[in-house]
């Protein structure tokens, strides 16, 4: 056990008197601190703000637009329309005229037919149909529905659909339900999920360049001549999990600061602000999940002859943590308790980065929790067993090429 | 020159016709697939098909008229009218409806709703009823005015000279074309570029290459190899473009929106004047990073620094979509690493300016002229390097001829 310590500590230093692992460690937070106080700086200056907001979408346009009504429906300009937004034209040339000349930026075009066949003509100088024109989009439409309802607002109103609708839901409801139409809402899942998929792939496939470099630069040769596999695969584990687990409390910390400080700065409402029990389930769900996915790579690191060979197999093991990544913009925000979302959150290989993502929008029950983490810790046996079989003597010293198959078998304990 | 050819043809082969590359080309469409299958699920998933229940208490449903037809994938919902709120809540309680709605005495002025439910109303019902509603607040309008109004307006939006328009009932499917051209291009180009950057390295490391240069020129082998890898990319492309092509013939007699897409000339123009060269610019890149490194390793960090910038369009397409002649977007249609992706992006949504077009093609075409040139001075300064990094600051620094 002793010798375990000894890789390990071997791990640890070479990792960390490495310059590129502390420019990410800590380059990463401090770029994030830095967007944020530039973004919380920029909110406080509206200069600033709005030069920059004319580099990205130009100047604004405070032309009115045109409209010709050739089919004679438009007889009254509601009182809500405000005066100068839309102007009338006799016929096509003249608004092109006024286009050309420009004192309006784009003009509708009503034909003759449009009761029937309900089409508008939108004619615009650059075309963009997407191009939002201020206040103005459509307003023109609006004008059209008051006249085709004879100029009775309030029915146009109605035929809007509801204003307000107030729900009353009978049974309490996942804690952030309410707030789905919010786009952060959808953005936290979102986040949660890409942080902890990069965190375990990152700290995983340390191990997997870590195993197979010195596979092929033969040190693996020396060193097994007075270590065990065994100890070797744990002095790695343990060692580079370790660096990773100072990775992720750095990062998760950072996020956490910013969280509750950007409750400032963005003036983002109460609920945003990320409980402190997603940092500890953060860190449970870390480590189990770095033990299934470093073992994993390890052992691909130990089959494969060669680096470039062993990467192209990764991603067949990390498939299981890419399909959340699929779903977190659609299954994870919109419904993160339906079954999809609870079935990849509890099944143990998609589980660390699918159950963050159901945590991150809250109201898990405490049994699914409980059965994940002990599926979880389950599976992280089984792997880190399986694996540490594989790291036989034979395994690492042959030079053959590494297929699925062959890996899958020494997984379960064939060939 | 024969010898370029020679080259291109082993490295062409030696790419095209392995297991691997036909595993990838195929794995495009096959993730498109699931994908749009993912879409459609989540899609059916906004569908609930229990009935839905409604207390009117402000009178306007007294003689209801039915909700218009739905076209799928929505499906229509059974409603059902209650006297009280005891009877909807039980009937809720029951599990005979998803959920109901009761519309107060004073609808008519405030337009408030109350919804009532255990599960969240899904989006389908949700809109089912509000055409319910709307059809019914226009019960005393002339039946084709209300018609009109219930359809909804398509709106054509036209260039000034009338050469190009798209209408809203293909939901802007067509802006969104040059987007797609544009990412499965490159990721080709990157696919591509990682097997020409690899097998430089590789033969550099297994020291093939000085065999190989006892009977071949350092500039021949190169162009051979980016010729080659030019052509891998195009071979991937016309894949994809057939599969697609396919597809979309199958799909377009069940999906309307499809025989709205269009490929204009101008599209066609900007692949060749921007995405090509921007092809040749980061193969010869991606070769002199192959002729630079030591191993394949630090030669996959170093693509990291070509293909952040590339991918920079996509990661603002909102803003550029939305405001496509913004100083922004201009500046980004220049930059060469920037302006394939930028320009594709513009071309759906805008006229781009004739000198525009012109001035982003010149700079891309020099750049990769330069790139090109670099490449093969780097080569002949690198190739026989081991261990050891050719600094870049030498690229620049000797004549080529003092190598």
């Amino acid at each position: 056990m002793n010798k375990t310590f000894t890789v390990l500590k071997n791990e640890l230093l070479t990792l960390l008197s490495r310059p590129s692992f502390w420019l990410t460690t800590l380059g990463i937070p401090l770029v994030a601190w830095l967007i944020f106080g530039v973004v919380g700086s920029l909110q406080g200056n509206n200069n600033t703000s709005s030069a920059l907001s004319s580099i990205f979408s130009g100047p604004a346009d405070l032309r009115p637009e045109g409209y010709v009504d050739q089919a004679g429906l438009i007889r009254t300009i509601p009182a809500t329309i405000p005066a100068g937004t839309l102007q009338s034209f006799e016929d096509e040339t003249a608004a092109r005229l006024a286009l050309s000349q420009g004192t309006i930026s784009a003009f509708y075009v009503l034909p003759k037919d449009y009761l029937q066949g309900g089409q508008l003509f939108y004619i615009r100088p650059d075309f963009n149909p997407l191009a939002s024109s201020g206040s103005q989009a459509g307003l023109f439409q609006w004008l059209l529905k008051v006249n085709l309802l004879g100029g009775d607002e309030q029915l146009a109103n109605l035929s809007n659909g509801p204003l307000e609708v107030k729900e009353v839901p009978l049974v309490p409801q996942a804690t952030r339900d309410y707030a789905q139409e919010d786009p952060i809402s959808f953005m936290i899942p979102y986040a949660v999920t890409l942080l902890f998929y990069f965190l375990i792939m990152g700290s995983s496939s340390l191990l997997l360049s870590n195993v197979s470099r010195e596979k092929e630069n033969r040190v693996m040769e020396t060193l097994l001549t007075s270590v065990t596999s065994t100890q070797l695969l744990t002095g790695k584990i343990l060692g580079l999990g370790l660096v990773g687990l100072l990775q992720t409390i750095l990062w998760l910390g950072t996020g956490y600061l910013l969280m509750n400080l950007g409750g400032r700065v963005f003036s983002l409402p109460a609920w945003f602000h990320l409980p402190a029990s997603m940092l500890i389930w953060g860190l449970v769900f870390f480590i189990l999940g770095y033990a299934v996915y470093a073992s994993l790579m390890a052992g691909l690191g130990a089959l494969a002859p060669n680096m470039r060979e062993a990467s192209q197999v990764t991603i067949v093991v990390m498939l299981p943590l890419i399909i959340p990544l699929f779903f977190s913009s659609s299954v994870f925000a919109t419904d993160p308790h339906g079954p999809i979302a609870t079935v990849l959150s509890i099944f143990p290989l998609s589980a660390p980065v699918a159950m963050m993502a159901r945590l991150a929008s809250g109201g898990v029950p405490w049994w699914q929790l409980t059965l994940t983490v002990l599926l979880l810790a389950g599976t992280a046996v089984f792997i880190v067993r399986a694996v540490a079989r594989m790291f036989r003597a034979q395994a690492l010293l042959s030079g053959q090429p590494i297929k699925i198959k062959t890996y899958l078998q020494a997984l379960f304990g064939r060939g | 020159m024969n010898k370029t050819w020679l080259v291109a043809k082993q490295e062409y082969q030696r790419h095209v016709f392995t297991r691997r590359f036909l595993f990838g080309l195929l794995s495009v469409p096959f993730f498109m697939l699931i994908l749009i299958g993912l879409i459609f699920m989540i899609i059916s998933m906004n569908n609930n098909t229990t009935p839905l229940g409604y207390i009117d208490q402000s009178g306007l449903l007294a003689h209801p008229q039915p909700a218009p037809p739905v076209t799928p994938p929505e499906k229509s919902v059974p409603l059902r009218a209650f006297a009280d709120e005891t009877a909807a809540r039980q009937a809720l309680q029951a599990g005979e409806i998803q959920g109901y709605y009761l519309i107060p005495m004073d609808y008519r002025s405030s337009r408030k709703l109350q919804a009532v439910y255990l599960k969240a109303i899904k989006p389908f019902p949700r809109q089912y009823f509000y055409n319910f509603l709307e059809v019914n607040m226009l019960a005393g309008v002339d039946a084709s005015i209300s018609k009109r109004i219930m359809a909804g307006d398509e709106i054509i939006a036209r260039s000034l000279d009338g050469s190009r328009q798209m209408s809203s009932k293909n939901g802007w499917f067509g802006l969104f074309l040059p987007i797609i051209a544009a990412l499965g291009f490159m990721i080709a180009m990157f696919t591509a570029g990682g097997y020409l950057m690899n097998a430089v390295v590789e033969e550099k490391e297994n020291r093939t290459m000085e065999v190989l240069l006892t009977s071949i020129s350092p500039n021949q082998f190169m162009s051979g190899k980016i010729i080659a890898d030019i052509l891998i990319g195009l071979t991937q492309i016309l894949a994809w473009l057939v599969v697609i092509i396919i597809a979309i013939r199958l799909a377009s007699s069940r999906f309307p929106f499809l025989q709205g897409i269009q490929v204009s000339p101008q599209l066609i123009l900007l692949c060749l004047v921007i995405l090509l060269p921007t092809f040749v610019m980061v193969s010869a890149l991606m070769a002199l990073i192959g002729a630079t490194v030591s191993d394949a390793r630090e030669g996959q960090q170093m693509t990291g620094l070509i293909s952040l910038p590339v991918w920079i369009p996509y990661m603002l397409v909102a803003l550029i979509i939305e405001n496509p002649n913004s100083p922004l977007a201009m500046v980004l249609s220049l930059l060469p690493f920037t302006s394939s992706l930028t320009m594709l992006i513009r071309q759906g949504v805008t006229i781009l300016p004739a000198w525009q077009i012109a001035l982003s093609s010149i700079i891309v075409v020099v750049c990769a002229i330069t790139a090109t040139w670099l490449a093969g001075r780097a080569f002949r300064l690198g190739m026989l390097r081991y261990g050891k990094r050719l600094r870049w600051r030498e690229i620049f620094q000797r004549k080529a001829g003092a190598a």
